[in-house]
């Protein structure tokens, strides 16, 4: 890996992710699970939950990068755009900075919607182990 | 940038990083009178002295520290 690698990964929000989040973390909250709730505070419909989008971030660092020798340090993520079920989002990454001293790699990425719209952004520092 | 201006940079750095503002570095200080400079902790910090001075050292450079002084050492003979 190398600086300015990119990667693309496209991620759907199924009703299998979407379900399988709420059986395991129990967040219910109305606003994630009620469509009338979540229109009256003026969303289309229920909105996933955000961290939904760090699992996606998981399956990127574990499984597609080129290497498996790997482990998150730090990670921050801005969700700016509401995600909704069904939601097909395009994942970008690009690795800005590399600290060979160190053995770690900071990774910038977002992902956006149908409408090419960003929904989330943020950066991950992984180590190689 | 003379060696105590390095010092105050690294000092906020390990305030920042380590999240503790009681931190007061000395040219002597080690991990060892450090609580949270663990080596997860040690990784970021490198990570943010590298940024903040816009260098990059080598795993074996960074290894032969053997306190503060000398990491501000290696940093101020990059400055120049």
């Amino acid at each position: 890996m190398q600086k300015g690698q990119e990667f693309n990964c496209v991620f759907h929000v199924t009703d299998t992710v979407y379900n399988g989040f709420i059986a395991v973390f129990k967040d219910k909250n109305p606003l994630h699970t009620e469509d009338t709730f979540a229109q009256a505070k003026k969303f289309d419909s229920k909105v996933m939950h955000g961290n939904i989008l760090n699992g996606f971030l998981s399956f990127f660092i574990g499984e597609c990068l080129p290497i498996k020798n790997v482990i998150i340090q730090t990670q921050e993520i801005k969700f700016a755009l509401p995600v909704y079920l069904n939601d097909q989002l395009d994942f970008h990454a690009k690795i800005e900075d590399v600290f060979e001293s160190v053995n770690t790699y900071e990774i910038k990425f977002y992902f956006s919607n149908a409408n090419n719209k960003k929904v989330a952004k943020g950066k991950i520092q992984i180590g190689i182990i | 940038m003379e060696s105590n201006q390095i010092l105050k940079e690294v000092n906020d750095i390990f305030i920042d990083v380590l999240d503790n503002d009681d931190i007061v570095l000395t040219r002597a200080t080690t991990a060892n009178d450090i609580e949270e400079w663990d080596s997860l902790n040690h990784i970021q910090l490198v990570v943010a002295i590298e940024k903040k001075f816009k260098q990059r050292f080598t795993s074996s450079a960074i290894q032969s520290w053997k306190n503060v002084g000398e990491m501000c050492d290696a940093i101020a003979s990059n400055l120049v």
